[in-house]
């Protein structure tokens, strides 16, 4: 983790997380994702194998100094870092995070520069921080001159698209999703908690999450990417089953339709695979209710299913002209 | 999760730690004008720097409770913005005069080291890591530092406007951190000439700061790496020379957790640059982790900010000592 010795408590974590297809036509090696997420040319990139393939980007900081969103109106102007990060699974899903931390209160000058940036990914308010009203503001998007970490996240994923490694030639049509995220300190000597999932509209979610005083942000952000990714590997494959337009379409358009996604993305489903051993269990309560998994596996099913029956007349077909 | 059964080196991030001392002292960091000027000019140098390096000594031993500190001395020759002579030459003049005054030196570097080290583009990767101050009213836009190659400690005078424009006053250029009033300044990072970069004595002298502060890593690995020399003749091409060299097998680690610059009193305004520079480097967390927890450990606890771990000793010129030409 990125944190110094600190004088003030952290007690918000804020983050956006944006999701997109990968567009190559051929989904990235490990050496590839490396490659491409190598945002630094002196710093690694962290690559994992096991249980699937993950590369993660070293961070990234972004100086700010402007007011944070609030859902009171209250100001409250702020000055730190906000730390970006990009990550790519199976050479597949292309993610870029902007996140930041903050303590419950600060001086109310601004120090100099040095200062700031030896404590990366925080950001400390003039005086005292408003935590609820911050967090909400957050979630809910920043206003004209706040705090925009959508505008930080997707710099980072436009400079990643702008790869030469990249052709542009995405395998299908997939829409962005982006998360917000907002944790706030639990209450002393209570676990880490998931309070919301919020599945709004034009591809926005947010999640509102509970951590204790010793959860690094980076953590939280993993956790945040995990569910952003599992989201929208929903998401996508929901829109793809809808465009098939199973059982109207005759055979080899909906075999065509559903295709993508045995290819590209079934594999890809592994909730937790990358996330902090200490926030796993959070996925917990999702998968009781709505259940993602569970919805997961219908759509797999379905799709299988779907292949299966366009294969049966091909099959007699083939029988038949012996 | 390092208490899991199944790990991935390639999944963890790491950074090789490296020796340090408490002291990294440059004995002068002088440009081929200087060494053109005779050895005279050397000898007035080191005798002017031997009563500094006894008062720098004196209060590294003071900071760490009167204990004897770890003390490394090092000596910079230019090499990049112009060359001279050989180190056959020039190495063993250099050494003769130190000797003369008093004073070891302990590692030999070449500027040209500092824009890159064995194959290692350091000056480039450093520059990747500029995070410049935000002006107040900065919620998120990136400001492209690698386009405009200069490094502020402040907002610019607006462009002029054109002539169709309405006509405004002058807008003084404003110092973020300005207490009351502002010192400006504008620092010139590289410039280019036949599409080749030529960085700025500022920024290298950055760079050399960096890694005599032992913050400087190429994916987690030390660079810039001292070599000891072996005794024999120095080359007759700085290219055959290492970047950096150790003369003294006995010498204390080359990186330390703070440093002191001993030099002419011209050079206050590349190194107020450099200050200007290092306030505005998002440095390699782990190896600024590593520095802060193993001064504090040895009761030296560093200042947090990297600018601050560098000290200076500006010295008067003799009378007509040399013009201001430095590059």
């Amino acid at each position: 983790m990125r944190v110094l010795a600190l004088s003030a408590p952290l007690v918000l974590a804020c983050g956006e997380v944006r999701t997109c297809l990968l567009p190559s036509f051929q989904a990235l090696d490990g050496r590839a994702a490396a490659q491409l997420l190598r945002l630094r040319a002196d710093e690694l990139v962290r690559v994992s194998e096991r249980p699937n393939l993950y590369a993660l980007s070293p961070d990234v900081l972004t100086g700010v100094d402007c007011r944070l969103p609030t859902s009171n109106g209250t100001k409250v102007r702020a000055v730190g870092t906000v730390a970006a990060r990009a990550a790519l699974t199976e050479g597949r899903v292309l993610q870029a995070t902007a996140y930041f931390s903050a303590p419950a209160g600060g001086p109310d000058t601004r120090r100099p520069w040095g200062h700031y940036l030896v404590r990366p990914g925080l950001v400390e308010p003039f005086g005292k921080l408003p935590e609820q009203a911050t967090a909400e503001g957050v979630l809910r998007g920043g206003g004209r001159g706040e705090l925009d970490l959508g505008m930080i996240s997707e710099g980072l994923l436009a400079q990643l698209l702008r790869h030469p490694l990249l052709d542009h030639k995405a395998p299908f049509k997939s829409r962005r999703t982006h998360l917000r995220w907002a944790a706030r300190r639990a209450p002393e000597g209570e676990g880490p908690s998931l309070e919301r999932f919020t599945l709004a509209e034009n591809g926005l979610r947010t999640v509102s999450l509970r951590l204790p005083e010793n959860t690094p942000a980076a953590a939280a952000a993993g956790l945040c990417e995990d569910l952003a990714l599992h989201d929208w590997l929903l998401t996508t494959v929901v829109h793809m089953l809808d465009n098939s337009r199973l059982g109207a379409a005759d055979g080899p358009s909906a075999v065509l339709a559903l295709r993508p996604a045995v290819d590209h993305l079934l594999h890809l489903w592994m909730p937790r695979a990358h996330v902090d051993h200490t926030l796993g269990h959070l996925w917990d309560v999702l998968e009781r209710e709505p259940g993602f998994t569970r919805q997961w596996q219908t759509l797999v099913q379905r799709i299988r299913d779907q292949l299966a029956v366009q294969a049966v007349p091909l099959l007699h077909k083939a029988l038949s002209t012996r | 999760m390092t208490d899991s059964v199944f790990r991935e080196t390639t999944a963890e991030p790491r950074t090789q730690s490296v020796p340090l001392a408490h002291l990294s002292l440059e004995l002068g960091h002088l440009y081929m004008e200087d060494f053109e000027a005779g050895p005279e000019r050397l000898r007035e140098h080191f005798a002017e720097v031997r009563i500094w390096v006894d008062a720098a000594r004196a209060s590294a031993a003071r900071r760490i409770g009167g204990k004897r500190p770890r003390i490394s001395t090092c000596f910079l020759i230019d090499d990049y913005f112009r060359r001279f002579s050989t180190p056959a030459e020039l190495v063993p003049m250099v050494l003769e005069e130190a000797e003369r005054a008093g004073l070891v030196i302990d590692y030999l570097a070449r500027e040209s080291g500092c824009a890159v080290a064995d194959k290692t583009e350091l000056a480039e990767a450093v520059m990747h890591r500029l995070v410049e101050s935000p002006p107040p009213g900065s919620y998120g836009s990136r400001p492209p530092v690698s386009q405009t190659g200069w490094l502020a400690n402040g907002q610019r005078t607006p462009a002029t406007r054109t002539a169709m424009a309405e006509t405004t006053g002058w807008q003084p250029p404003q110092e973020t951190a300005a207490r009351n009033h502002s010192v400006f300044m504008d620092v010139e990072l590289w410039s280019e000439k036949d599409k080749q970069r030529l960085w700025s004595c500022p920024f290298l002298a950055a760079v050399w700061q960096l890694a005599r502060l032992g913050l400087l890593r190429h994916l987690g690995e030390p660079v810039l790496i001292p070599r000891l020399w072996n005794g024999g003749d120095f080359p007759y091409d700085w290219d055959q020379l290492p970047p950096l060299l150790q003369l003294n097998a006995s010498a204390a680690p080359f990186s330390a957790y703070r440093t002191c610059t001993l030099m002419a009193n011209r050079f206050l305004p590349v190194e107020d640059a450099v200050r200007l520079i290092l306030d505005q480097i998002d440095v390699d967390s782990g190896a600024l982790r590593q520095v802060a927890e193993r001064s504090a450990r040895e009761g030296a606890a560093v200042p947090a900010a990297v600018a601050q771990r560098a000290t200076y000793v500006f010295y008067e010129e003799s009378a007509g000592a040399f013009s201001y030409g430095e590059t």
